[in-house]
């Protein structure tokens, strides 16, 4: 990862993390899907948002 | 990152075979045009990424590594094509080899072939911005602002950012449309259960009240609050249990149908005809529906994109990268299309809704047929299902576009049927014997708990949906605040390296340079200032060489940025050539005190530039290499090449003359240029330094005897008989020299020149190579073989060679 997509990626997580409503198991799903895949999905990220929210349906 | 120590090449572009040192330092290669250089650049980025930049990109249609990255010989043996690069990683503190062959450009040999620096190779490999020509900088300076923005974001890796942020709105924007569906799934079944109480307002006090009075009936006792696990029918036993009918409550989800099925021409008719104008728009127009089509087609393409083969054509690409960019310039030239395309997916999702309501009516009147009317019970299962399949279709493009007639027939797809069958069945219900109030408080109980287990559970799911929705636009937002404050800093920060960067190299003339760089609605606009006049683009009033400063400089703040302290190797090819030489002294200080610690591979054609380089000891005689001229058979011909004359022989005695005459002639230029250095020859002076062959070779002559003859005078002084005769010796053999002969009727006779070698017969040549051949020999070290150098400059005080067996004083004995 370039310095610049690394730099955004920590400073993204670390916002989320000032956020109460992300919980640290979520903060690490979203870390592991930005470290894994360059160019993360958007299913991905969905599921990752709808864990542990109830059932969507 | 990275610093190469050496590189082989073998059959790639232009060369047959070639083995250069780097040495982990910056690097020079220097030559005429076509003599090979760009093939070295070729070479070293071939071997990092699997990828030639000369054979990809904009102007390179039919150009691919695999059929034009073999020499030209060897197309049809790509095997043969490989280079080969020793590699040291300074963060891994290891060294490495890399071979890579044109033939299997994806599938590198890597030794030590240890996972940390694999990774590190794949890491580089995503870097083609390493390498830097010409055409490049054309990318950063004279273009217009949408393009640079594109082309700059590319190079930072913006574009993956952008497919993190655009993921992410996807997301956030299907959680948002889930989210929807289930509030109107909460609506559907708040207001089943609403009309099955009979209250106006969906409030726990109304709902009690309405239990309680059924419960009061049955002689159970009052709930007094409603909590998440009260259940309505608590108190009735299993044994008390009585079908579900009640008569009230299904005349009422009777009539609710009935009721909505009068109203169903109006309800959802906006949407579907937005949708029916939209379809109608395609049709008339070809090109829009084409374009339409494609768009359609190419946003599948580029959510199933996974690599570099299309997952539409099957066509493979170099590059995912590529592939992504090929596709989403497609997207981006059907504007009115994408307009159009969000007025349908709109209307699409209104009619959603709709659709949805009407099932949520449909299913208790469905449970309702299935005690009177089977035939009327599957025409309400297959409605309803019909209408789950309708939605389907609503959130696609191709779906919307597929249920045009469905829309002009009645996007509800109302059985004809249906209303007679309901007066049936309603008459059916109605006849039942009115239920005692026992009956009626009972079975209202139960259906009551049942409507309100369907509304928690859609409450719950829709609790869950709008929850997903929360964190996928927090998400989103933080993203895009935190891209939007990097970006603002990245361009400021490179904004003020570029013009650091561009005033060290234009000090003299330009030092209150400044420049500003922006970005707004996708374009990056870049304005310099021209001598305190104001800013204007880069093109408009800058040289063509100040504009070649300011691409490579922009390219040098870029790479800091993205890099930062791991910029450790750049490929500048031909990059600074209209800059002129006054500038490039600055230049090469910018390289040295800015970037001490990243090697740069160099190339020019310009030799004085290549001189200059040494000069200012940005790089040194052992680390910069020259090519005199290049043949296709041989490719190209190294300076100072110990095995010119074996080449030359080889050429004649393949009957090529005219390679042979080509190899003489440059090897000849390049050793008068060189002797005329290192003996301060003094041809007739030019400015532009372009000396021919004809003018240097004569007057290094002239400089030799001058020389030799001043040593003897001086070892004469000195009563040194041996250094007299070495001296005289030398004198002696080169007025002797055939060659030298050759050189003086040069001047006299031009039609003895050296531009006639190439008519002669290999018989007429041979002579002419042994003549300059043995002259050359006159200016080298019989042991070390070394050139005769006069030192020091510009009043030489003796002549040597590099082992100092030859060492002929120049200084007559004070008299």
């Amino acid at each position: 990862m370039s310095t610049l997509q690394k730099t955004i990626a920590d400073k993204f997580l670390a916002k989320l993390a000032e956020d109460e409503d992300f919980d640290s198991k979520k903060i690490k799903q979203i870390t592991d899907l930005l470290a894994a895949d360059k160019k993360p999905k958007a299913d991905d990220f969905a599921k990752v948002f709808a864990s542990d929210a109830g059932d969507i349906e | 990152m990275i610093k190469l120590e050496s590189a082989h090449i073998e059959e790639v572009r232009g060369i047959r075979k070639l083995d250069i040192t780097f040495g982990k330092d910056t690097f020079s290669v220097s030559g005429p045009n076509g003599s090979g250089k760009s093939g070295v650049i070729d070479a070293i980025e071939f071997a990092l990424t699997g990828k030639m930049s000369r054979l990809t990109g904009a102007g390179t249609k039919g150009l691919s590594v695999a059929e034009h990255g073999p020499h030209v010989d060897k197309t049809k043996f790509p095997d043969a094509a490989f280079v080969s690069l020793t590699v040291h990683f300074q963060e891994l503190g290891k060294t490495a080899t890399i071979t890579r062959k044109v033939s299997a450009p994806k599938k590198p040999t890597i030794n030590p072939n240890e996972p940390d620096i694999r990774a590190a190779f794949d890491e580089i490999a995503e870097h083609p911005e390493i390498t830097l020509s010409r055409r490049d900088i054309l990318r950063f300076i004279l273009i217009e602002p949408t393009k640079r923005s594109e082309e700059i974001q590319a190079i930072l890796k913006l574009d993956e950012i952008g497919q993190t942020r655009a993921a992410l709105n996807t997301a956030a924007n299907r959680l948002q449309s889930a989210q929807k569906l289930a509030a109107t799934q909460i609506d559907t079944s708040r207001d089943t259960l609403q009309r099955h109480l009979q209250i106006a307002e969906f409030r726990a006090p109304d709902l009690l009240s309405a239990v309680n009075a059924r419960r009061k009936a049955l002689g159970l006792p009052e709930i007094a609050t409603l909590a998440a696990d009260t259940k309505l029918d608590a108190g009735l036993s299993g044994g008390d249990k009585l079908p579900e009918f009640n008569k009230a409550s299904q005349l009422r989800d009777l009539d609710a149908l009935s009721g909505a099925l009068e109203k169903i021409g109006p309800a959802g008719a906006e949407p579907a005809t937005v949708i029916l104008a939209a379809i109608a728009r395609l049709e008339a127009d070809s090109s829009l529906l084409d374009t339409f089509q494609r768009r359609a087609l190419i946003e599948k393409g580029l959510e199933l994109l996974d690599g570099a083969e299309c997952p539409l054509c099957d066509r493979s690409w170099d590059d995912e990268d590529h592939l992504r960019k090929h596709l989403e310039t497609k997207l981006s030239k059907s504007g009115e299309a994408a307009k159009l395309q969000a007025e349908m997916l709109g209307a699409g999702s209104t009619l959603a809704q709709y659709s949805a309501r009407l099932s949520g009516l449909i299913a208790p009147v469905a449970k309702i047929a299935a005690g009177h009317n089977d035939a009327a019970r599957l025409l309400l299962d297959r409605w309803a299902q019909d209408l789950e399949t309708f939605r389907g279709g609503l959130s696609d493009l191709q779906g919307l576009v597929g249920i045009k007639s469905r829309l002009e027939r009645g996007w509800h797809g109302l059985p004809g049927q249906l209303a007679a069958m309901l007066v049936a069945i309603k008459a059916a219900v109605d006849a039942k014997p009115d239920q005692t109030a026992h009956v009626d408080a009972h079975t209202f109980l139960t259906t009551a708990q049942l409507r309100l287990d369907d509304y928690r559970d859609a409450m719950r799911k829709g609790n869950a949906a709008q929850k997903a929705a929360r964190f996928g636009k927090a998400a989103y937002d933080a993203y895009c605040d935190v891209m939007e404050t990097e970006l603002n800093a990245l361009y400021d920060s490179v904004e003020k390296d570029f013009s650091t960067y561009y005033k060290a190299v234009n000090e003299d003339d330009e030092v209150k340079f400044t420049a500003k760089l922006r970005p707004s609605e996708g374009k990056l606009d870049f304005n310099v200032n021209f001598y305190e006049r104001g800013l204007f683009p880069p093109g408009a009033y800058h040289s063509e060489g100040h504009q070649d400063g300011m691409g490579v400089c922009l390219y040098l703040a870029l790479m800091k940025r993205l890099f930062g302290d791991r910029f450790t190797l750049a490929l500048l090819d031909d990059v600074v050539m209209s800059v002129d030489s006054g500038h490039r002294y600055q230049f090469c200080k910018l390289l040295k005190s800015y970037f001490p610690n990243t090697q740069f591979i160099i190339t020019t054609h310009d030799r004085l530039w290549a001189e200059q380089m040494r000069s200012a000891g940005l790089v040194t005689t052992k680390t910069s290499l020259a090519f005199h001229s290049w043949t296709v058979d041989t490719g190209p011909l190294v300076e100072s090449n110990e095995e010119i004359w074996d080449e030359i022989a080889a050429a004649l005695s393949r009957g090529k003359v005219e390679t042979a005459a080509h190899g003489l002639r440059h090897h000849l230029e390049y050793a008068s240029r060189h002797l005329a250095d290192q003996l301060a020859a003094r041809p007739a002076f030019r400015s532009d330094g372009n000396y021919e062959l004809g003018e240097l070779l004569p007057s290094v002559l002239v400089r030799m005897r001058e020389l030799c003859g001043k040593a003897a005078d001086a070892a004469q002084s000195w009563g040194n008989t041996a250094a007299k005769e070495e001296a005289l010796s030398r004198k002696t053999a080169l007025s002797e020299s055939n060659g030298a002969r050759s050189v003086e009727q040069w001047v006299v006779n031009k039609a003895v020149h050296y531009n006639e070698w190439a008519n002669f017969g290999k018989k007429d040549f041979e002579p002419v190579i042994a003549a300059f051949k043995s002259l050359l020999e006159c200016f080298r070290c019989d042991d070390c073989g070394s050139w005769l150098y006069a030192s020091p400059k510009p009043i030489p005080e003796s002549l040597r060679c590099a082992c100092n067996k030859v060492t002929l004083n120049l200084k007559s004995k004070p008299k």
